[in-house]
C-alpha cells in the first residue's frame, strides 16, 4: 500500500489515542486540500528549502541533472525530475524527501501495533490520507488485521470509491470519519472535481448497514457558509441512524505550506478562512434543526 | 486576578476571595521580599562560642534562631507559622558568627510529619529525654543533648507565636490551635494541617529544605473523620488545604537566582497504596489537585503515584490538573517502583511506603539518610574511554569499544562509592571494623528522621534506618546515541573508519557538515522506539547497575542506581566535546532519561516505549522522563483522554517516573529559534498536521499567531 505518513500519537482522529495512517492518492482535487501531497497517488518529492546545505549530494545523484548547486545555492528544476527520490535518499539534511513509502500491510500494522499500550478500549486505528478507500484491497485487509487483534479502527473518508466495497468497510470500521463538503452539487463539482450525490449515498447506505459515523464539514467563507448547506447537512443526519455528531472543520490555509515544498504555488486563502460568528451560526443553525455538533477537539 | 496558564486554559474558582487574594500576594513575592530583609541571626554575642564543640555552636544558633528570627503573621493567614531568614532560602543555618555562616544545613530528605502528630513534640521530648538518661557518659551523649536542646528551641519559637496571637482576635482560632499543637497530638485535619506545617516551618527556618511527602496519608485519616463527624465541610477543608500550598510559597522572591526560586524540595506525594496495600486515596487528595488546578502553585512540586489498579476517576483527574500545564503534577508508577524497592532488598511495607526525598529520588520516608552523587557518563565516554578521540585510539570493533567504556563507567562507579565510604567511615575493607566518622551538624532534621533519637546519632552518622547514596548516571542518552552512532556508521555500515571519524569529531565537525547532517538524520536514536538504539541506552543502565551492585553491601551504606540530569545537561555541555550523533561540542543535550533534544522523531508514545525498554527496576532511587506536550494535544475531551491513554501506557510498558509538561505558543517560538530541537513538533489544526519546522517563517509566524489566540 501506498502511504504518505504514519503519525502516532494522534487525538482528534476518533476516540482516544490513535495511529494515523495516511493513504496516498485520492480521486478528489479538492481547492482547499490540507494535505495536498496525499493527492496524487504516485511518488512526488518534497523539497525544504530551509533545510538544504548546499552539499550538492541531489546534484551527484540524480541521473536526470534536475538539481544544481552553484555559487547562487541549489536549484531544483523538477521539470526532467522521474520522481526516483535517488536525490532524496543522498540528502544528508532531509531536505528533500519523499511524499510516498510503499508499505505492507503487514509492515503498517507493525507500527500501528507499537502503542497497543495506549489505545485502552478506545483507541487505535485511523486511516486517513488521501483516500483510504482509493486501495480497498489493502484497507480493507489492514482494518481487519487489526480489528483481529482488538484494535479499534476507523476511517476517514470522503466517500468516493467503488459502493461495491461500502458494505465491507462497514463491517471492517469501527467508526466512519466521513467527510461532507457542500450540499451544492454545482459547487461540490466545481471545487472538488467530483459530484458529491453518490458519495452521500455511499454513506447512507453504510449507515443502513449498522456503520457508526461522525460528519467531518469543512466550513469555507464565502463557500459554503451559507443556510441551503447547513439544511443540507441537517437534511443528511436526519437520514442517518448511527451517526454520533457532526464536527465543524474551519478551514485554514495551512495546506498551503505543503504545496510550496512540492514545488506548486501555495495557495492558501486567509480570505476562506470563517470568523467566529460564522462558525456559532453554523453551529446554532444546526443544532436548531437537531444536529449533534462538536467542535474539533473540543 | 488570574492565575496564569502556561497553555493559557482558564482556571477553575472554587476558593474564597481572600484566599485567593492571599495566594496572588504570595506568588508574587510579597512574602518572599519580605523574608529576605532579615538574612540571619548573629552569634557574635555568644559567649565563649570559640571554645564550643561543632554541636554545641550548632545548638546555639537553633537556640539563637527560634529566640529572635522576626515573627510574621499575614493578615487572613489560617495557619500561623513562618521560615522568615533570608539565608535559609539559600540553603544555609541563617546564623552568623563575624558576617560567616556557622554550618550547612541538609535537604534531599523527607521528614516523619507522622511522628509529630501522633506524639506531638510532647512525646518527641520524652524519648529525646529518654536517650539522653541512657547515653548519658557514653559518646553518644553530645547528640541526645543536642536533641533535647533543638526541641527546647522549638519549643521557645512555638511559644513566640503563642504570644504574638495572644489579644488578636482575628487569629483566635489560629490561636485555639496553636495553643495545641505541634505539643500535643493532633486531633482534627486543621490541628494537624497546623501542626505539619509549624513543623516544617521550624525545620525550614533553621535552613533545611525538607520535602513534605504523602500529604494525603499524613492527613486524610483526620479529614476523613471531621467529615463523617459533620464538623467540616469539604469546602471549608479546601481553604484550610490551600493555606498550606500558599504558606508554602513565602521563600518566592522573584528575580533570578540560579536554578530559580520556585522550589525548595518541598515535595509532595499523593495517592497509592499504603503498607498494608490499600488505596490511601481520600479527601485530601482530592482537594489537593482542586488547589493545585486553582492556583497553579508549583513550588510543592506534586507526585501523584498510579498502579494498575488506579481509579480510573483519578487518572482523569490527575490528567485534567495536568493539562494546566507547568509540569506541577508528575507521576510514579508505582508498581514497578515497589517491585524495584523489593527487588533491591527492602521489606514489602517499607517498600510501599515510599516517599521521595524532595526531589523526585524514591527513598523511604522519614528514614533515610540520602545523598546522590551525580556523574556524566557522556564525559566518561569522551575523555576516558575515547581520550578526547586521541589520534591513537583504535578498536577493532563495537564490543572491545563498549567494554572499554564499561570498565571506565564501572571504575567510576567504585571511586564514587570508595569516596563516600571513605567519607563517612573509619573503614573501607569487607568485614573490617566499619565505624562512622562525625559529621556537620544536623540535629534539627534528625528529630523527625526513624531511629535517629533512639539510637543516639544524627541523620548523617548512622542514626536512621537507611543509608543511601545513590550514583546518578547523567547523559544517558547522548552516551547511548553516541555508541550507537559509531556502531552504525563505523562498524555496521563502514561508511567511515574509526580514526577518520574522531578526526572529524576532533575538529567538532568543521568542513565535515553534510557528514554531520547525516549522523543526525540517518539514524534513529533513543526516543524514537527504535529497539536496536533503545538496547544501547538499557545495556548501559543494566552494566551501571550491575557496578553499583557490586558496592553494595560493604558497609552501612546502601548503593542503589539513579539516572538524572535535572538542569546539570547546561554546566556539563561546557565541558563536552562533539558527538558522534551529530552534536557540536558544547550543545546541551538530553535531560535526565529524556531523548537528547531534535532526536524524538516518534512522539510521545515512542519516546515512553525507548524509555520504557531498559529494566527500570534497576535504576533503584529513580529515572526520570519529561515529556512535552502542545496545549492542542490536550484541548477538549479527546484531549483529555489522550493524556490518560499516556498515563496509563506508561504504567503498564513500566515507566518509572514521568513529568508531561503542557507549553504554549512559547514553545513554538523557541522552535522558531532552534529547530533542529524541535524536530518533531507536531502543529494539528483541524485534520491537517505537518511538523512545525517545515514550515517557512511566515507560516510559523501565523500557526504561532493561532496557537497564541486559542491560549486565550
Ligand atoms: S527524484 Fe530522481 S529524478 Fe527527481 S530530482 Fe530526485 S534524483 Fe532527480
Ligand atoms: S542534498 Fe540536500 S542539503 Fe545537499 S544540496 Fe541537495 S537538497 Fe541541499
Amino acid at each position: 500500500m501506498r502511504v504518505t505518513e504514519i503519525q502516532r500519537f494522534c487525538m482528534h482522529d476518533g476516540p482516544g489515542v490513535r495511529t494515523t495512517v495516511f493513504f496516498k492518492g485520492c480521486p478528489l482535487r479538492c481547492r482547499w486540500c490540507h494535505n495536498p501531497e496525499t493527492q496524487s497517488a504516485s511518488q512526488q518529492i518534497l523539497y525544504d528549502a530551509a533545510r538544504c546545505i548546499g552539499c550538492g549530494a541531489c546534484a551527484a545523484a540524480c541521473p536526470v541533472g534536475a538539481h544544481r548547486v552553484g555559487a547562487d545555492g541549489h536549484v531544483y528544476d523538477r521539470t526532467e525530475c522521474t520522481a526516483c527520490a535517488l536525490c532524496a535518499a543522498a540528502c544528508p539534511t532531509g531536505a528533500l524527501f519523499q511524499a510516498m513509502r510503499e508499505m505492507t500491510e503487514e509492515e503498517v500494522l507493525a507500527v500501528v501495533e507499537r502503542d497497543r499500550a495506549f489505545y485502552g478500549e478506545e483507541g487505535g486505528v485511523t486511516l486517513s490520507g488521501g483516500e483510504p478507500m482509493a486501495q480497498p484491497e489493502a484497507a480493507l485487509r489492514l482494518l481487519r488485521m487489526c480489528k483481529d487483534r482488538g484494535i479499534g479502527t476507523a476511517v476517514e473518508t470522503c466517500g468516493c470509491f467503488d459502493p461495491a466495497y461500502v458494505p465491507a468497510l462497514a463491517e471492517a470500521a469501527d467508526l466512519l470519519l466521513w467527510d461532507f463538503k457542500d450540499g451544492d452539487d454545482a459547487r461540490h463539482r466545481e471545487n472538488t472535481g467530483v459530484s458529491g450525490l453518490p458519495l452521500m449515498r455511499a454513506l447512507i447506505e453504510a449507515d443502513a448497514r449498522g456503520a457508526q459515523s461522525v460528519l467531518r464539514c469543512i466550513l469555507l467563507r464565502g463557500v459554503n457558509t451559507e443556510e441551503a448547506h447547513y439544511l443540507a447537512i441537517a437534511e443528511l443526519w436526519s437520514k442517518l441512524r448511527h451517526c454520533r455528531y457532526a464536527e465543524l472543520l474551519p478551514y485554514h490555509p495551512y495546506g498551503g505550506a505543503k504545496r510550496r515544498l512540492l514545488g506548486e504555488a501555495d495557495d492558501g486563502r486567509e480570505d476562506w478562512i470563517p470568523t467566529p460568528e460564522e462558525l456559532e451560526r453554523a453551529r446554532d443553525h444546526l443544532a436548531a434543526r437537531g444536529v449533534r455538533v462538536r467542535d474539533l477537539g473540543r | 486576578m488570574t492565575f496564569d496558564a502556561p497553555n493559557g486554559l482558564e482556571r477553575p474558582v472554587r476558593l474564597s476571595e481572600a484566599t485567593r487574594a492571599f495566594a496572588w500576594d504570595s506568588l508574587r513575592h510579597k512574602y518572599g521580599q519580605d523574608t529576605r530583609k532579615v538574612m540571619d541571626v548573629s552569634l557574635d554575642d555568644a559567649e565563649g562560642f570559640d571554645e564550643m564543640t561543632p554541636l554545641e555552636r550548632y545548638d546555639a544558633a537553633v537556640a539563637r534562631i527560634a529566640e529572635t528570627a522576626p515573627i510574621r503573621l499575614c493578615e487572613g493567614e489560617k495557619l500561623s507559622g513562618a521560615a522568615t531568614l533570608g539565608r535559609a532560602i539559600g540553603h544555609q543555618v541563617p546564623a552568623v558568627r563575624n558576617g560567616a555562616a556557622i554550618c550547612s544545613s541538609v535537604s534531599h530528605l523527607t521528614l516523619d510529619f507522622g511522628v509529630v502528630l501522633k506524639k506531638g513534640l510532647r512525646g518527641l521530648r520524652a524519648e529525646a529525654q529518654e536517650a539522653l538518661a541512657r547515653y548519658t557518659g557514653t559518646e553518644r551523649e553530645p547528640f541526645a543533648r543536642s536533641c533535647v536542646s533543638c526541641l527546647e528551641s522549638f519549643s521557645v519559637w512555638h511559644r513566640r507565636y503563642l504570644e504574638a496571637l495572644e489579644g488578636r482576635p482575628e487569629f483566635a482560632d489560629n490561636l485555639a490551635v496553636l495553643r495545641r499543637v505541634p505539643e500535643e497530638p493532633a486531633r482534627n485535619f486543621r490541628e494537624a494541617l497546623q501542626s505539619v506545617w509549624f513543623t516544617f516551618a521550624f525545620v525550614r527556618l533553621c535552613g533545611n529544605w525538607p520535602g513534605i511527602g504523602r500529604l494525603d496519608v499524613l492527613l486524610g485519616p483526620y479529614l476523613e473523620a471531621d467529615l463523617a463527624a459533620g464538623v467540616l465541610t469539604m469546602d471549608e477543608a479546601r481553604e484550610l488545604l490551600a493555606h498550606f500550598f500558599i504558606k508554602g510559597c513565602e521563600w518566592i522572591c522573584g528575580g533570578n537566582y540560579g536554578s530559580g526560586d520556585a522550589q525548595h524540595y518541598q515535595n509532595i506525594l499523593l495517592g497509592g497504596i499504603d503498607e498494608d496495600g490499600r488505596d490511601v486515596v481520600n479527601a485530601v487528595t482530592w482537594l489537593t489537585l482542586d488547589v493545585l488546578e486553582e492556583l497553579g502553585i508549583s513550588d510543592f512540586p506534586t507526585t501523584v503515584r498510579l498502579s494498575r489498579k488506579t481509579d480510573p476517576a483519578l487518572l482523569r483527574r490527575v490528567a485534567e490538573v495536568m493539562r494546566f500545564g507547568g509540569g506541577i503534577l508528575a507521576v510514579y508508577n508505582e508498581d514497578l517502583v515497589i517491585e524495584a524497592l523489593t527487588k533491591y532488598g527492602y521489606e514489602l511495607r517499607e517498600a510501599r511506603a515510599f516517599g521521595n526525598d524532595g526531589c523526585w529520588e524514591v527513598q523511604v520516608p522519614g528514614a533515610t539518610c540520602f545523598q546522590y552523587i551525580p556523574f556524566d557518563a557522556l564525559g566518561i565516554l569522551q575523555h576516558q574511554t575515547l581520550r578526547d578521540y586521541a589520534e591513537d585510539v583504535d578498536f577493532p570493533d563495537f564490543e572491545s569499544l563498549y567494554a572499554r567504556f564499561k570498565a571506565d563507567l564501572t571504575a567510576r562507579v567504585t571511586e564514587i562509592c570508595r569516596s563516600y565510604e571513605a567519607a563517612f567511615w573509619y573503614a573501607d575493607v569487607p568485614g573490617g571494623d566499619w565505624g562512622w566518622k562525625p559529621q556537620m551538624p544536623c540535629t534539627v532534621v534528625s528529630l523527625f528522621e526513624r531511629d535517629c533519637i533512639a539510637r543516639g546519632l544524627s541523620y548523617f552518622e548512622g542514626g536512621a534506618v537507611y543509608n543511601v547514596r545513590s550514583p546518578h548516571l547523567g547523559g544517558l542518552a547522548d552516551t547511548a546515541d553516541s555508541l550507537y552512532a559509531i556502531k552504525k556508521a563505523v562498524f555496521d555500515d563502514r561508511k567511515l573508519t574509526l580514526r577518520e571519524f574522531f578526526t572529524v569529531l576532533r575538529n567538532n565537525w568543521e568542513g565535515e557538515e553534510p557528514l554531520r547532517q547525516y549522523m543526525l538524520h540517518h539514524y534513529e536514536y533513543y526516543g524514537c522506539d527504535n529497539e536496536e538504539a533503545d538496547a544501547v541506552a538499557a545495556r548501559i543502565l543494566d552494566d551501571f547497575a550491575d557496578a553499583c551492585d557490586g558496592m553494595n553491601g560493604r558497609c552501612g551504606f546502601r548503593f542503589p542506581a539513579g539516572v538524572s540530569t535535572f538542569g546539570r545537561q547546561l554546566e556539563w555541555s561546557k565541558g563536552r566535546l562533539a558527538a558522534p550523533h551529530g552534536r557540536h561540542a558544547g550543545e546541551v543535550l538530553a535531560a535526565n532519561a529524556s531523548p537528547t533534544p531534535g532526536t524524538d522523531l516518534r512522539g510521545a508514545t515512542g519516546i515512553i516505549r525507548s524509555y520504557c525498554r531498559a529494566d527500570l527496576r534497576r535504576m533503584v532511587t529513580g529515572a526520570a522522563l519529561d515529556i512535552r506536550l502542545l496545549p492542542s494535544d490536550v484541548r477538549g475531551e479527546d484531549g483529555l483522554a489522550a493524556l490518560v491513554a499516556l498515563l496509563r501506557g506508561f504504567v503498564a510498558l513500566g515507566g518509572y517516573f514521568m513529568q508531561p509538561d503542557v507549553a504554549d505558543a512559547a514553545v513554538l517560538l523557541a522552535a522558531q529559534k532552534d529547530p533542529a530541537s524541535y524536530q518533531t513538533l507536531s502543529v494539528r489544526v483541524s485534520g491537517w498536521n505537518a511538523r512545525f519546522v517545515t514550515l517557512n517563517k511566515e507560516w510559523q509566524d501565523m500557526v504561532i499567531a493561532q496557537y497564541a489566540k486559542e491560549g486565550r
